[in-house]
C-alpha cells in the first residue's frame, strides 16, 4: 500500500515549489521594493474612474444566470479539446460518445432558450 | 475501453429512462407556458412502467469496464426505487399550489432524472459510479424541494438541503479519497482484495470508511445527520416530500448495503458498532422528537428518521439474514409511506393545503374512507400485526437477535412502544376529537393511491413468501 502514496511524491514536490515561488515573489517585493503609499495610490481602482458607490449592493440575478450558463458551455470546450486531439486514436466509439454528450447539452441549450434564459428583458 | 466491453444491454433501463426524460423535457418546453403538464406526467408514468419491465428482464453481469453491475440485489432495489418514483408522480397529478397552479412540467422530468440517479446508485460497482449516481439523484431533489419558489418555506427547504447536501457530498468524497489513498483502487472488487491482503488495517482506511458512512447517512437522514429533515419535509411541496421519503432512501440503502457487505464486508466487526449506534440514536430520537409535533409533514419526517433506524438494524446484523430483513423492511416502508403521503396530499380545505394535525379532527366521521386508510397506515407504522410494518420490524428484530445484538433489539422494541404514542394519537384525533370543518373531496388519483397502498398494507402477508424469496436471492447476490 505505501507504494501508492509514493506515487504522489511529485505532487508534494510541485506543492513545495509553488509555495516557495509564491513566497519569494511576494517577499522580494516586500523586502526590496520601495514603498511610498499615498491616498491616490491605495484607493480602489475602477477602470480609471473614481469608485461610483458601495461595492455591497444587489446585483441583478440574471448576472448569475449568465455566469452559470457560461460555465456549462465553457466546461464543454474543456472536454472538447482533449477529445479533438485524440480523435484519431479513440475511433468511432469515442466520436459517438462525444456526440451523445453534445446532444444532451444541445437539449439543455434548447431548454434554456425556450425558457427565455437568454433574453435580457 | 472499446464498444464491446461496454455491455450496453445491462444499463438499458437507465438509458431508456434518461432518454425518455430528455424527450419529455423537449416536448414540455416546446408547449406554450403552463400547457402540456398532464401529458408530461402521463409520459413519465409510461416511462417508469416501461423501465420497470426492462429492469425485471435485465440480465446479470458487469458493464462499463466493471464500474456498473447488475444482479438480483440491484434489480430488487431498482424496482423499489421505480415504485417510489411512480407513486410520487401520481401524487403530483392533482396537486395544486396555494395559487391554484399545478406544479410545472419540469417536476415529472426532475423526478425522472432523480430516479435514473437512484438506479445508478443501486448498480454501482465503483466508488465513482456511486458518487455520480448520488449526485444526479441529489441535484434533482434540491431543485424539486424549492419548486414553489414564491413560497418562503419551499425556498428555505431547497437552500437548506442544497447547502447541507453539498457538505455531505464533500465528506463523502473526502472519505472516498482516503479509501482510494490507502487501498489504491476505487473498484469494489479491488477493495475486497486489498482489504483481505492486509493483516493490519491502516487507520486511514477506517477513517475513510467512517466518512463514507457519514456522507451516506446524511442522505438517509439518520441521527446525528438528520437536522435538515423536518424543515425540508415541511417546506417542500407534498408530492416532492413523498418522493424524498421514498426512492432516494432506498437507493442510499442500496449503496450502504452493497458497500458495507461487499468491499468492507471483511471489516464487519469494526463497523458493526458504528451502524448499531446510528441505529439506536435514530430509533430513539425519531420516537421522542415526534411527540410534540403538530404538523403532519414534520411528524412524518421524524417518523422516517425512526424507520431508517429500524432498517439500519438489519445492516448492523451484518449477515445475509440481516440484508434480507432490511430489504423486506424497505418494501413494507415503501407501501405505508406512499399511502400516508397520498392522504396528506389529499388534505385540502377550500382548495388550500392544510397540514396541521388538528385539521384531521373528526375525519373518521367526515370522510370515513380516507380516515380508515390513514388509520391502517398508522397501525402499520407502529408495527401492529398483521400489517406490512409488522413483518418488516419482525424480520429486522429477528436478524439482529440472531447476530447477538440484544441491546439493539431491546432499545428497538422500547422505542417502538414510544413511537406508538404519536402514531396512535393521529388515529385518536381522527376518530375521537370534535369534527373540524370538512376536507375537500379527494382527487381520484389520490383515492387510487391511498386505496391501493392501504390494500397492499393489509394484504402484505399474502405477498410475503415471494417477497422474502426475492429478498433472500438479492441478499445472497451481495455475498453478505
Amino acid at each position: 500500500m505505501p507504494s501508492v502514496l509514493g506515487d504522489y511524491a511529485p505532487v508534494l514536490v510541485f506543492g513545495a515549489i509553488s509555495v516557495v515561488i509564491a513566497a519569494a515573489m511576494l517577499g522580494m517585493a516586500l523586502v526590496c521594493g520601495q514603498q511610498k503609499p499615498y491616498p491616490e495610490k491605495v484607493t480602489a481602482y475602477e477602470c480609471g474612474f473614481e469608485a461610483f458607490d458601495d461595492a455591497r449592493r444587489r446585483f441583478d440575478v440574471r448576472f448569475y444566470l449568465v455566469a452559470i450558463l457560461f460555465i456549462i458551455f465553457d466546461l464543454e470546450v474543456a472536454f472538447l479539446f482533449p477529445w479533438a486531439v485524440s480523435l484519431s486514436r479513440i475511433g468511432l466509439f469515442g466520436f459517438l460518445s462525444m456526440l451523445g454528450f453534445l446532444s444532451v447539452l444541445g437539449i439543455g441549450f434548447l431548454y434554456e432558450w425556450r425558457k427565455g434564459a437568454l433574453d435580457w428583458d | 475501453m472499446n464498444a464491446m466491453s461496454v455491455n450496453w444491454i445491462l444499463a438499458l433501463p437507465e438509458i431508456t429512462l434518461a432518454l425518455a426524460g430528455l424527450v419529455i423535457l423537449v416536448f414540455g418546453v416546446l408547449q406554450r407556458p403552463g400547457k402540456g403538464i398532464g401529458a408530461c406526467t402521463v409520459l413519465s408514468i409510461a416511462a417508469f412502467v416501461g423501465c420497470a419491465v426492462l429492469v425485471a428482464l435485465s440480465p446479470d453481469g458487469a458493464a462499463y469496464a466493471g464500474t456498473f453491475v447488475n444482479d438480483s440485489f440491484a434489480r430488487f432495489m431498482k424496482i423499489l426505487v421505480l415504485l417510489g418514483g411512480l407513486v410520487a408522480l401520481l401524487l403530483t397529478v392533482s396537486y395544486r399550489t396555494d395559487e391554484r397552479a399545478p406544479l410545472p412540467f419540469e417536476t415529472a422530468v426532475l423526478i425522472l432524472f432523480s430516479t435514473v440517479g437512484a438506479m445508478i446508485m443501486a448498480s454501482s460497482a465503483n466508488l465513482m459510479t456511486l458518487f455520480v449516481g448520488l449526485e444526479l439523484s441529489s441535484l434533482s431533489i434540491y431543485i424539486l424541494a424549492a419548486l414553489e419558489r414564491d413560497d418562503v418555506l419551499s425556498s428555505e427547504a431547497g437552500l437548506k438541503y442544497f447547502v447541507l447536501g453539498s457538505l455531505a457530498s464533500g465528506l463523502l468524497l473526502y472519505g472516498m479519497s482516503l479509501v482510494y489513498g490507502y487501498a489504491g483502487t476505487m473498484e469494489y472488487s479491488g477493495l475486497i482484495a486489498a482489504i483481505q491482503q492486509t493483516t493490519a488495517l491502516p487507520v486511514g482506511l477506517m477513517v475513510g470508511l467512517v466518512f463514507l458512512v457519514v456522507g451516506l447517512c446524511f442522505k438517509l437522514s439518520v441521527v446525528p445527520f438528520h437536522m435538515w429533515t423536518p424543515d425540508v419535509y415541511q417546506g417542500a411541496p407534498t408530492p416532492v416530500t413523498a418522493y424524498m421519503a421514498g426512492a432516494p432512501k432506498f437507493a442510499t440503502f442500496a449503496l450502504l448495503l452493497r458497500v458495507m457487505s461487499g468491499p468492507f464486508g471483511a471489516m464487519a466487526p469494526r463497523w458493526q458498532i458504528l451502524i448499531e449506534t446510528l441505529s439506536i440514536l435514530s430509533m430513539v430520537y425519531g420516537a421522542l422528537a415526534a411527540i410534540p409535533q403538530t404538523n403532519i409533514k414534520r411528524l412524518m419526517a421524524y417518523s422516517s428518521i425512526g424507520h431508517m433506524g429500524y432498517a439500519l438494524m438489519g445492516l448492523a446484523a451484518a449477515s445475509t439474514n440481516g440484508v434480507r430483513a432490511t430489504l423486506v423492511y424497505l418494501a413494507a416502508y415503501l407501501v405505508m409511506n406512499a399511502g400516508v403521503f397520498a392522504v396528506i396530499t389529499a388534505m385540502r380545505r377550500k382548495g388550500r393545503e392544510v397540514t396541521s394535525l388538528a385539521d384531521l379532527s373528526g375525519l373518521g366521521r367526515t370522510d370515513p374512507g380516507l380516515a380508515a386508510a390513514l388509520a391502517v397506515f398508522m397501525f402499520s407504522m407502529v408495527g401492529a400485526p398483521p400489517l406490512a410494518g409488522f413483518f418488516g420490524k419482525l424480520m429486522v428484530f429477528a436478524a439482529a437477535w440472531q447476530s447477538g445484538l440484544y441491546v439493539l433489539v431491546g432499545i428497538g422494541a422500547l422505542s417502538s412502544v414510544i413511537g406508538a404514542y404519536y402514531y396512535l394519537r393521529v388515529v385518536k384525533v381522527m376518530y375521537f376529537d370534535a369534527s373540524a370543518e370538512r376536507l375537500d373531496q379527494p382527487a381520484r388519483s389520490l383515492v387510487f393511491v391511498s386505496g391501493s397502498m392501504g390494500l397492499a398494507t393489509v394484504f402484505f402477508v399474502l405477498a410475503l413468501g415471494p417477497l422474502m424469496a426475492l429478498a433472500r436471492q438479492a441478499a445472497l447476490a451481495l455475498g453478505g
